[in-house]
């Protein structure tokens, strides 16, 4: 199918510059652009004043990544199955898998994450390790400030990826 | 004659020679007119006249200027203030996407290709993903249609605004960048809600979209809706009648349609020269075919004409979205086959079939028979096309896109060769080159 004449809609060619009506426009249109910007002045201000304000996110927001433990028994989830490993396009996580030890277990199933790191250097937030994970063991979080000095210091542990945020970030309420 | 160039050449030579040995050592200045008389005085009887070339100042725009808009390099060859000649120099963010791609699962391949040109982002999905469905024979449902569309017009809209803003700040408009930018970031809140990520949302996966939307995303987005149309009201309030911009931008950069059509220019740049134009009506993929919405069409070419096309594109963009909400199918929002889409997360825990699928799913990806397919889609900036190869493996053989910037740049030096180097920024703004599509 090609378009139908009917949806075909010429755009309007304004007026031409110059002349006697140039010599108006000079000053009346100026005059009415500024009756623009000067009403913006009794609206309320866009602007969020961070970092003493918070940029509130949404539910969905895809931030720094976490680790989860059971509720009830303190167990790790993550089982050290690696898919979120091969899921990941930027090639970030490296997990490394240790059997159990029935005495003082780890993790709920039989193997655990002996190392469990994630390279935010590399990550691109694609949120692809928590679809790959079949046992929500790893989640998106809502935590956006990660910058540091260091590049060593972005490659998140197992430990910092299972502890608390120090800071919450604000969630966004309906109809916000 | 060849005496001449001989006389020129020795000269040259000696004053390098000097400059070379002493280092400041140097001549004392010397014209071209000192030139020609001492030259006639030699050789009495001969006039001499040099070439017009010797006047001729070649400047290197970019690769680090702010009107670039992007890392882009112009080598301009100026006379006086006017254009002579003009070559893009690109490649400085190049980034090897299209080789990346070749080592990656199907599914992988998305949040690459996402960014290629960083404002049309979830064009370029469409583009991929339209590609494999179309090599996989995979039928997307259509609500996932519909929302790919509606997110599609989101970011076009989001992409003219980040033009609208750059541009006009070319020309010293501050307030419309602001104004604009204001906008932007109210669709990119849009995105954030339904897709997680503000940029590159990874939202489009084989089959369908990744979620389906939450809830009180239609509301958010009529909010959108209501204030992007006060938004545009105020931008063609600041910009429409100005005297300064149309006198910058009117007549100025004009390529005929011919020209625009042999060089492979697309987009709003053709529309502008008034070649209706466009992938949603000749290409009729997903939902378009059934929405309702004209096509913009300028007269003339210049760079007013750019400008009101692509502004009226975002309102019959806001016609598009509405229309969407309006009549948003129920259903599944991606398609319900276990080989090529990951199986819903509630299954997971539940049948064991679900999981081992999911397993194959994600370490492995999926086979495609070999084939080839070419999927254009159109774009803020014009038909952007995703080549796709497949040789029966679970990566693809080769990924290739046919980026609208890339090929827009071409007609770059028709439109300025001849024009002042004040309107060269103006009609590199007004072709809305995206560097990260154009080097990929
Ligand atoms: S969010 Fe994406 S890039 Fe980051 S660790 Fe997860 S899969 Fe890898
Ligand atoms: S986080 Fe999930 S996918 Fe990754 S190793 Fe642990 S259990 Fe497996």
């Amino acid at each position: 199918m090609s378009i139908r004449p009917d949806e075909i809609k010429v755009v309007p060619r304004g007026p031409e510059p110059g002349g006697m009506g140039g010599a108006y426009r000079a000053f009346g249109e100026t005059l009415r652009g500024l009756r623009t910007t000067m009403g913006r002045l009794f609206e309320k201000p866009v602007t969020i004043q961070y970092p003493e304000e918070k940029t509130p996110v949404y539910p969905r927001f895809r931030g720094r990544h976490k680790l989860h433990k059971f509720e009830d028994s303190g167990l790790e989830k993550c089982v050290g199955c690696s898919l979120c490993a091969a899921a990941c396009p930027a090639e970030c996580i490296r997990v490394v898998a240790a059997e159990n030890d029935p005495e003082d277990r780890v993790s709920g199933g039989e193997r655990y994450a002996a190392v469990y790191e994630i390279n935010l250097a590399r990550c691109i937030f694609c949120g692809y390790c928590e679809i790959a994970c079949p046992f929500d063991a790893i989640t998106m979080g809502h935590d956006y400030e990660m910058a540091d000095y260091n590049r060593s210091d972005l490659i998140f542990t197992k430990e910092m990826l299972l502890a608390e945020p120090i800071d919450r970030t604000p969630l966004r309420g309906e109809g916000e | 004659m060849a005496r001449v160039e001989d006389t020129l050449h020795d000269r040259e030579l000696r004053q390098a020679g000097a400059m070379g040995a002493a280092g400041t050592l140097r001549d004392e200045e010397i014209t071209v007119s000192d030139f020609t008389t001492e030259l006639s005085e030699r050789i009495p009887g001969v006039e001499f006249e040099l070439e017009p070339e010797q006047e001729m100042l070649t400047v290197n725009m970019g690769p680090h200027h702010p009107a670039t808009h992007g890392v882009l390099r112009l080598v301009v060859d100026l006379e006086g203030e006017v254009v002579k000649d003009l070559k893009p120099v690109i490649g400085y963010v190049h980034t090897g996407i299209e080789k990346s791609c070749e080592t990656m699962q199907y599914w992988k391949v998305i949040p690459f290709v996402e960014r290629m040109d960083y404002l049309s982002y979830f064009f370029n999905m469409q583009a991929y993903v339209g590609a494999v469905e179309q090599l996989i024979g995979l039928e997307v449902p259509r609500r996932a249609q519909w929302l790919r569309v509606l997110h599609m017009e989101l970011n076009r809209i989001h992409s003219h605004l980040v033009w609208l803003g750059t541009s006009a700040l070319d020309l010293g408009a501050m307030g419309v960048y602001f104004y604009c930018f204001r906008d932007r970031d109210r669709v990119l809140d849009t995105f954030e809600m339904s897709t997680g990520q503000r940029m590159h949302t990874r939202y489009f996966q084989i089959g369908g979209v990744a979620e389906d939307i939450p809830a009180g995303f239609e509301q958010k987005v009529r909010k959108t809706v209501e204030q992007l149309k006060t938004g545009i009201h105020q931008y063609e309030s600041l910009l429409d009648k100005n005297e300064i911009f149309l006198i910058r931008t009117k007549d100025v950069g004009v390529v005929s349609r011919e020209r625009l059509v042999e060089l492979g220019v697309t987009g709003p740049l053709l529309r502008a020269a008034g070649d209706p134009w466009d992938l949603r009506k000749e290409g009729e993929y997903l939902a378009y075919p059934e929405l309702d919405f004209d096509v913009p069409v300028g007269t003339v070419g210049d760079g007013y004409d750019r400008y009101r096309v692509r502004l009226t594109e975002m309102k019959e963009s806001l016609k598009i979205i509405e229309q969407i909400l309006d009549g948003l199918p129920e259903g599944p929002w991606v398609a319900d086959d276990r080989k090529y889409a990951l199986p819903p997360r509630a299954e997971l825990s539940t049948s064991m079939e679900s999981l081992i699928h999911h397993f194959k799913l994600v370490t492995e990806g999926f086979r495609v028979e070999p084939g080839e397919v070419y999927n254009p889609v159109e774009s803020p900036r014009g038909e952007l096309g995703c080549f796709v190869m497949a040789d029966g493996s679970s990566k693809p053989a080769r990924v290739h896109f046919r980026e609208p910037s890339f090929v827009n740049l071409q007609a770059l030096a028709d439109m300025t060769i001849g024009e002042y180097v004040a309107d060269l920024i103006q009609t590199l703004a007004m072709l809305d080159p995206i560097l990260g599509g154009i080097d990929r």
